[in-house]
């Protein structure tokens, strides 16, 4: 066994450890600020990782990250990750944002986050949509979560200001959860705007 | 090395090939294995594995395709020879390069070895290779060694820091051990392969082909950057192996019918390709497969997608050219079009992208991002 797989096994003992450790709060009904930048109005009560698995996405829930979540994309620059590039294996493209990508391309960079590991995606549909008061788009889509065979439905809302990306997205089972959890989700998605 | 030395190794090697040829003609398919009693660990570990299977067979991840389990399940019979009844085969979605025999005779082959093969003997020799596991009954030698690891590991984890680097050795070793069983596996697929007529050199190109793509990557180090590599014999290893016991060989590949069985799941297992998000790779196994079929319009339009996600220096025009070729064939897939708008776009060509945009609507009107196209297009004119 090399060193380097006894530096991966131990730092997933740590990932597991500190999973165990991640403080919640809850964040209140009104009017609340995500990162600084992206005001957005709560119709009910959600959960808040205060370390999200790393990728310091802003990640809400209201029946665990498992479950349902709801992740905020605010302000990411041109070069910046939607999510962090595993250390392994290598060759996988970073999931960076480019301000001069179209909108097929940054909606590609989600299909490639939620396929990862061999996870299923299916796009059922992307629109243009308004969203922080600047031409945006929304798009749907389903999963299959290759960990635990779960079908999952999502949806996802973003928009490319002063080449910045805002983006919400909102995910969960597809039976129950997603239908319980979309019209929040989409109302808060609605209310979202750059604070300026 | 001293020439005394060289001899003294060129000799132990020779006398290990002498052996290895002596053992292949040698070994002889064991009987079928009975059912173990449940109250045995092989009970145990066999009734683990049919509630595995139940999972899998109703996994959302299992390729439902009838032409393509009648083909899997008739090539495993026939290499499994008596063991057939015993032998189920399901193919489960997954891009990656991988199959495993369970104890209870649970056969899984992944998608995205299918996609990899380029011929029958090629699946025939990962398939007798599996066979070979099963009538050793490598799982319950693993199990039984993995116990005694667990039982080395409980003891040191007791022991804090330097228990948990033990506690990891022990694990990792168990992995290690492994690679004996795989090189036992492949001795016993090329003998099954050759007394069933196939072409046994197809064998080492398996691993030849696999390495090329690890390879594609900048830094990289099959031994570390594949699961596969991690746990098995390093695939130079494999490939010189099977091509020493391949040597002289003929037989069938089976080239043809691999690839018509294949040919209606096979955009879907290279849109997976492409959503692996490793397009070095991606790009050496479609010029690999291009090789054998340089028309396919889908390959075509498939390493445009790989180029176009890597993004090297160069890669939009090579992108261009392989969605111009697909075009030229006259049967593109729809996407080819999106995908040539979007190039066009970003080339600063709006005239034409709107053409190619337009192509791609009126191929696929229905398309999910068809309401984005026609803004697209709306906002260039």
């Amino acid at each position: 066994m090399t060193s380097r797989r006894i530096a991966l096994l131990a730092s997933a003992v740590f990932m597991l450890w500190f999973a165990g450790c991640a403080q919640m709060s809850q964040v209140a009904s009104g009017e609340v600020v995500v990162s600084g930048r992206m005001v957005v109005n709560l119709d009910k009560p959600w959960n808040q990782f205060e370390q999200v698995m790393g990728d310091g996405i802003p990640t809400w829930t209201q029946d665990g990250v498992t479950v349902d979540t709801l992740k905020f994309y605010v302000g990411l620059k041109n070069g910046a990750l939607i999510a962090e590039t595993p250390s392994e294996p290598k060759g996988q493209a970073p999931l960076a944002f480019r301000s001069t990508m179209q909108t097929a391309e940054i909606v590609t960079l989600f299909e490639r986050l939620y396929s990862r590991g061999g996870s299923s995606f299916t796009l059922e549909k992307v629109v243009p949509h308004r969203f922080v008061d600047t031409p945006g788009f929304r798009f749907e889509f389903s999963s299959i979560r290759k960990s635990d065979d779960v079908r999952l439905r999502g949806v996802g809302w973003g928009a490319v200001r002063n080449g910045e990306l805002f983006a919400i997205t909102y995910t969960a089972p597809r039976l129950a959860f997603y239908p319980a959890g979309l019209p929040s989700a989409t109302s808060i998605a609605d209310s979202a705007r750059v604070r300026q | 090395m001293r020439r005394r030395q060289w001899l003294q190794w060129g000799c132990a090697h020779c006398a290990m090939l002498g052996g290895l040829a002596q053992a292949q003609s040698e070994w002889t398919m064991p009987p079928r294995l009975p059912r173990p009693e449940l109250s045995g660990e092989e009970g145990g570990l066999w009734a683990m594995m049919d509630r595995e299977e139940t999972r899998l067979r109703r996994s959302p991840f299992r390729v439902r395709n009838a032409e393509l389990d009648k083909y899997l399940a008739g090539i495993a019979c026939q290499l499994g020879a008596d063991h057939c009844p015993d032998i189920r085969v399901y193919t489960m979605r997954a891009p990656y390069f991988n199959a495993s025999m369970a104890p209870n005779g649970m056969l899984q082959v992944w998608s995205g070895m299918l996609l990899r093969l380029e011929n029958e003997a090629q699946l025939a020799a990962i398939v007798a290779h599996e066979i070979g596991h099963y009538v050793q009954r490598h799982s319950l030698e693993q199990m039984r060694d993995a116990k005694a690891r667990a039982a080395f590991a409980t003891a040191m984890a007791a022991a804090g820091v330097v228990g948990l680097v033990g506690m990891l050795l022990a694990v990792g070793g168990a992995y290690a051990f492994s690679r004996d069983q795989e090189r036992d596996a492949d001795r016993i697929g090329v003998v099954l392969m050759r007394s069933n007529g196939y072409d046994t050199r197809e064998a080492p190109k398996v691993w030849a082909n696999l390495l090329d793509e690890v390879k594609a990557n900048p830094d990289s180090d099959p031994a570390l950057d594949s699961v596969l590599f991690a746990t098995h014999p390093t695939s130079e290893e494999r490939r010189d192996a099977l091509q020493r016991q391949a040597a002289q060989a003929g037989g069938r590949t089976g080239a043809a019918e691999y690839r018509a069985t294949l040919a209606p799941l096979r955009f879907g297992l290279l849109e997976d390709e492409i959503k692996r998000g490793r397009p070095a790779e991606s790009k050496v196994l479609l010029d690999r497969l291009l090789a054998s079929e340089p028309d396919s319009a889908e390959l075509l339009y498939f390493r445009g997608e790989a180029l176009r996600h890597r993004d090297a220096a160069g890669d939009k025009t090579l992108a261009l050219a392989d969605y111009d070729a697909a075009v030229r064939t006259g049967r593109p897939p729809a996407p080819t079009y999106r995908s040539l708008g979007s190039l066009y776009q970003s080339m600063n060509q709006p005239d034409a992208a709107r053409d190619a945009w337009q192509q791609y609507l009126r191929a696929a009107p229905d398309a999910p991002d068809a309401a984005l196209i026609q803004q697209a297009i709306g906002d260039i004119k």
